[in-house]
């Protein structure tokens, strides 16, 4: 379970202050699949770092499984983000020197696996997103959609409780879309929790809950159970 | 957990920048390593000893230009005002100085005849207070006596009977047992017999780059020339207020000859070592200038390998990296460009010197030294890679979302 009270986050420069983050309170409860709408400059990427521990946070409190945040240092947030967070970015951030194998190995050296561990959940996840055929192929080699399937290879790789997803299929085509957002359900389905950040609104529709962020703030009047999830 | 296999395969896919610095390591290697050698043998051969107390002795010249002048009853004089003068313990009447660079030399032959092996040396025509003089160590047989010491005339081809060479000599001719060397009779000009009565530990010639710099003999002459050396040796502390007193004294009791050159035996050796020096810093300067620019060539490469992999850093963070492993993985990047540049530094320094040795007769370079290269190069690139990959390690985690 992730849970927020009243997070703030507080951009300091030289004179100006940026309230990215304003008393931003939400819970995301296990097997959830939330979106996270809203529009540019709104606050929904500082939520998405601060959800996956890639940014700290002004004051509040903010539980990850039941762990304070708050009280972790940098080495611990590292070792949280590995153990219970998987991301899926835009740009789709695969290590373009590296194949599709070794993509999928960097988190599971971080988290210590051996070899032979590693090896069997490369090959699993690449076989779930449906490239095991290609894993010795570059990055480069690859479709947009495809390489979004890596990611999510690499992000699925360590068993996380969390997936964040900021704008997954931003760079792709309604097709390549699809197929990214229909592996996400099925992965929801299996029992991962899913925050996903995105523009569209149709894309948004199809997670469980949406979330619209104003000027930093959850606006609890479109916390919107979205209906045809629910009766699906 | 270490990620050699996944740095080895990005490193083989960005070949380039990596291979340049490999390959400056190499040449820093290779250079390096020859240049210190290098350094090493001028070291070695500028520590050598030569024989005399160089603390406390120094020479002039004695350059006579009067008609009709008696230099055998000047000589004398001369001599023993000199051993007189409080301070001095002795002095003598010498043809060359070592490691003056101007001397002479002859050779001996264990037989008499024209074309029988001959071993070269220094000679040093002093009488039998040359040893005393000079500061040298007799170690074996006698030295000269008073009745031993020759006239010796300007073109005289004759050499006296007896001959005192340093231990280097002796081994030379006699390698199976130097010692045996006292008694015997060797052969000077091809023909004439001279008896080894004595054998000095060291003595070096003039010449400090010949190869048989410690071979050298003294023969008992003085020498009726009218351009010569006084070699002189002082009580410990009082060489320096001795050389005017004695210059002076010298100038001012015959006024038909010139006292000038009044020289220390260790400005001597200073003079002597000039080059070696010179060209001891140029290549410390060479090996210095050399391994900073493979320091700054290693920041450079990583600088830029950091600011192009920005991102992808932050995607590491993100995915659960440390600081330490983003410091970990640069240190390790570094570290495999290190060895590749090592690998191929120590192949190109054992060329380079087989190429030195056999150009300029220089001995083989050690493995001590070779291994010292290498973890000089290693530390280096390390050190230089310290700062890039702690400026890798602070980037954000936040990176990883931003889409510029």
């Amino acid at each position: 379970m992730l849970v927020m009270k009243n997070i703030n986050k507080i951009f300091q420069t030289a004179d100006i202050q940026t309230h990215a983050l304003r008393d931003f309170c939400l819970q995301v409860n296990e097997g959830d699949f939330v979106s996270v709408t809203g529009p540019s400059g709104s606050g929904k990427t500082t939520f998405l770092n601060i959800a996956g521990l890639l940014e700290t946070y002004s004051n509040g409190e903010f539980l990850l499984d039941g762990e304070d945040v708050g009280t972790l240092n940098d080495n611990g947030r590292s070792r949280m983000r590995n153990e219970k967070i998987g991301f899926i970015f835009q740009g789709f951030n695969l290590i373009p020197d590296l194949n599709l194998y070794d993509n999928v190995d960097v988190p599971l050296r971080y988290r210590g696996f051996n070899s032979a561990e590693r090896k069997r959940r490369i090959e699993e996840n690449l076989e779930r997103v449906g490239l095991a055929s290609r894993m010795k192929h570059l990055p480069s080699q690859l479709s947009g959609g495809q390489q979004q399937r890596v990611a999510i290879a690499r992000a699925l790789a360590t068993s996380p409780r969390f997936l964040l997803a900021d704008e997954p299929t931003g760079n792709l085509d309604s097709e390549m879309a699809k197929g990214v957002l229909t592996l996400l359900e099925e992965i929801n389905q299996q029992g991962t929790t899913i925050i996903m950040v995105t523009h569209d609104a149709e894309l948004a529709l199809r997670a469980k809950r949406t979330i619209q962020v104003k000027d930093g703030r959850v606006s609890e009047l479109d916390v919107v159970a979205n209906i045809h999830q629910a009766s699906a | 957990m270490l990620e050699t296999g996944l740095i080895l395969r990005a490193l083989a896919r960005n070949k380039i920048g990596a291979l340049l610095i490999a390959l400056q390591i190499a040449l820093t290697m290779a250079i390096m390593v020859n240049a210190i050698f290098m350094i090493q043998d001028r070291q070695q051969q500028m520590q050598r000893e030569s024989g005399i107390d160089e603390a406390n002795t120094f020479y002039l010249t004695n350059t006579i230009f009067g008609q009709n002048y008696n230099i055998q009853a000047h000589l004398q004089t001369d001599l023993h005002m000199i051993r007189n003068t409080p301070g001095v313990i002795d002095a003598v009447q010498i043809n060359a100085v070592p490691l003056s660079s101007s001397g002479w030399s002859m050779a001996l032959q264990h037989e008499s005849g024209e074309d029988k092996d001959a071993v070269g040396s220094a000679i040093y025509m002093v009488d039998d207070h040359g040893i005393n003089a000079l500061g040298l160590t007799l170690i074996a047989g006698n030295n000269f006596k008073q009745g031993d010491v020759e006239i010796r005339k300007d073109g005289q081809s004759t050499w006296p009977a007896k001959t005192i060479i340093t231990q280097a000599f002796a081994e030379n001719l006699y390698p199976d047992n130097w010692q045996s060397a006292i008694g015997k009779t060797v052969y000077i000009s091809q023909t004439q017999p001279m008896q080894i009565i004595g054998i000095v530990k060291t003595l070096q010639a003039p010449w400090n780059g010949w190869d048989g710099v410690e071979r050298s003999m003294l023969v008992p002459f003085q020498r009726e020339s009218k351009g010569s050396y006084y070699f002189i040796r002082t009580e410990a502390g009082r060489r320096d207020e001795l050389m005017p007193i004695i210059e002076k004294a010298l100038a001012q009791s015959d006024k038909e000859r010139i006292i000038r050159r009044v020289t220390t035996t260790e400005d001597t050796r200073n003079r002597s070592y000039q080059q070696h020096n010179a060209t001891n810093k140029i290549l410390t300067t060479v090996v210095v200038t050399l391994t900073l620019i493979t320091g700054f060539g290693i920041v450079g490469l990583a600088i830029f390998s950091i600011n192009r992999r920005t991102k992808q850093i932050g995607t590491r963070r993100a995915l659960g990296a440390t600081k330490g492993q983003i410091m970990r993985y640069f240190m390790m990047e570094n570290f495999i460009i290190s060895t590749f540049g090592n690998i191929i530094g120590c192949i190109g320094a054992i060329g380079l010197n087989m190429w030195l040795v056999n150009t300029f007769n220089l001995s083989p370079i050690g493995i001590e030294l070779i291994a010292f290269g290498v973890i000089a190069l290693f530390i280096v690139g390390q050190i230089a890679v310290l700062y890039p990959a702690r400026k890798a390690a602070l980037i954000a985690p936040a990176t990883a979302t931003r889409t510029i």
